[in-house]
C-alpha cells in the first residue's frame, strides 16, 4: 500500500559540449541541390557575412546541382573549368537535388626537377 | 483601354530575406497569388505562389523569386500588354508610372480583357483589335495595306436562306479568312456585321493576287459569296503616315463601297 509520506521529485540534467566554432563553418566548398533547404543567395549571403570577399558562388547548368560556393583562393591556384569539370564528377555521384554537400578541397603541388651538374 | 484600368493596385511586398514559409503565409493572410520583392525600396522581383510551392519553404525569398522582374508602363493598352506577357515566362508584369511602382498584371487578368474583343460569332477579334495594330503600325511609321473586305449581298443570304444559315456562312467565310491571313502573318479583325478588315505588309503583287483571291466568288456551304474590297496601299500613298487610322478606315470602306457600286470586284484608292 502506497504511504502518503512518499517524496515526488523532477529532476533535469543537462549535458553541455563545448568547442570551437569553425570560422568559415563551410571549409572550402558547399554543394547545393535544386531542391535544397538553403539556395544559392542565402549561402552567398552567409558567406559574404562570415568571411567577407574569400568565397565565389558558381551557378551551375546541372539537373541536381545548383551552384558551387568555393574559396577563392582554390581558384587562383587551378583553373576555374577544371576544377568545377572535377568537382562536379565526383559529386554527382552522391548528391540528391535536396542535399547540400560540403567539402574539403586542399592542392598540393607535387614538383621533380632534374638540372644538369656543372 | 490601357492597363492602368484593369491592373491590381494592390501591391503587397515582402522583402528577400524572409523565408519562403513566411511568404506563402503573407499570400495566404493578404488573398494575394504574388508578392513584391523589395530591399531598400528597392524592387528585386516578384515571388509567386508557383515559386512558393516549387521551393523548399527553408529557402529565402532571393533564391524562390523570379530574378529579372518585368516592366510594363501604365500607358500600355491591353494589347500591347498581350503580347509582351506571351512572351514572358512568369506571365507577370510590374506597372510604373513615371519611375513610380503603381500596380501589377497577370496574363490572365489582359487575357480576360482581350476575350471582350472577341467576336463571339467568328472568332476573330473585333474592330479595337485592327485599330491598335494599324495605329502602332502608324506610330512606328511601317507601310501596310489595308483592306477593307465587305460581302456582296449578304441581306440577300439572310432573307433566301434564314438568319442562322447566314451566321454560319459568317462563321466559315471568317474562317477561310482568317486561315489566309494566317498563313502569310496578317492582322484580321471582323469590324461589323459582313465586313472585315485586313492588315498586311506583303508584296504588291501579293496583294493583288490576295485581293482576287477575295473578290472571286467562293462556294460557301453551297452559296455562291463574292466580297468587294476596299485597299489603302500605305507602300505607294505619299501623306500615308500624315493620315489618322479613323481616316484611313473612312478611305478602305469607301472604297469597298464604290467598288460595290461600279460592279467591279475590286478597288485600290490612294
Amino acid at each position: 500500500m502506497a504511504s502518503d509520506n512518499n517524496v515526488y521529485s523532477r529532476k533535469a540534467t543537462l549535458s553541455l559540449k563545448i568547442s570551437e566554432f569553425e570560422v568559415p563553418p563551410m571549409q572550402d566548398l558547399l554543394i547545393i541541390g535544386r531542391k535544397a533547404p538553403i539556395g544559392p543567395e542565402a549561402v552567398r549571403r552567409m558567406a559574404d557575412a562570415l568571411s567577407p570577399e574569400q568565397f565565389t558562388l558558381l551557378k551551375m547548368n546541372h539537373p541536381k546541382i545548383e551552384a558551387v560556393l568555393l574559396r577563392n583562393t582554390l581558384l587562383q591556384m587551378i583553373d576555374e573549368k577544371l576544377l568545377m569539370k572535377i568537382i562536379l564528377e565526383e559529386a554527382e555521384r552522391m548528391i540528391s537535388d535536396s542535399m547540400v554537400l560540403r567539402s574539403e578541397l586542399k592542392i598540393a603541388l607535387s614538383v621533380q626537377r632534374e638540372v644538369d651538374l656543372l | 483601354m490601357n492597363i492602368s484600368d484593369i491592373m491590381t493596385t494592390t501591391i503587397c511586398t515582402i522583402t528577400s530575406d524572409k523565408s519562403v514559409s513566411y511568404a506563402a503565409e503573407r499570400m495566404n493572410e493578404s488573398h494575394v497569388d504574388s508578392l513584391v520583392v523589395m530591399d531598400h525600396g528597392e524592387v528585386l522581383g516578384m515571388v509567386t505562389t508557383r515559386d512558393v510551392l516549387s521551393a523548399h519553404p527553408n529557402r529565402i525569398v532571393a533564391d524562390a523569386m523570379s530574378s529579372q522582374p518585368f516592366y510594363l508602363s501604365a500607358n500600355h493598352n491591353v494589347w500591347e500588354a498581350y503580347h509582351a506577357l506571351h512572351q514572358e515566362q512568369n506571365g507577370l508584369a510590374l506597372v510604373k508610372q513615371e519611375d513610380q511602382l503603381i500596380g501589377f498584371i497577370t496574363k490572365e487578368i489582359v487575357e480576360m480583357k482581350i476575350a471582350e474583343y472577341r467576336d463571339p460569332l467568328s472568332g476573330l477579334y473585333r474592330a479595337p483589335y485592327i485599330q491598335f495594330i494599324g495605329e502602332n503600325f502608324l506610330k512606328e511609321r511601317k507601310p501596310f495595306h489595308l483592306l477593307f473586305i465587305d460581302l456582296n449581298d449578304f441581306g440577300r443570304i439572310n432573307k433566301l436562306h434564314g438568319h442562322p444559315f447566314g451566321d454560319d456562312v459568317i462563321r466559315t467565310y471568317s474562317s477561310v479568312l482568317s486561315s489566309l491571313a494566317e498563313e502569310q502573318g496578317d492582322y484580321l479583325c471582323r469590324y461589323a456585321g459582313d465586313e472585315f478588315v485586313l492588315i498586311s505588309t506583303i508584296s504588291d503583287e501579293q496583294i493583288q493576287e490576295y485581293i482576287t483571291l477575295i473578290t472571286r466568288p467562293t462556294n460557301v456551304l453551297d452559296v455562291f459569296v463574292s466580297a468587294a474590297v476596299g485597299h489603302v496601299n500605305g507602300y505607294n500613298t505619299p501623306d500615308f503616315f500624315a493620315r489618322s487610322w479613323r481616316e484611313l478606315i473612312a478611305e478602305a470602306s469607301l472604297g469597298s463601297s464604290a467598288a460595290k457600286l461600279s460592279k467591279s470586284l475590286s478597288s485600290t484608292v490612294g
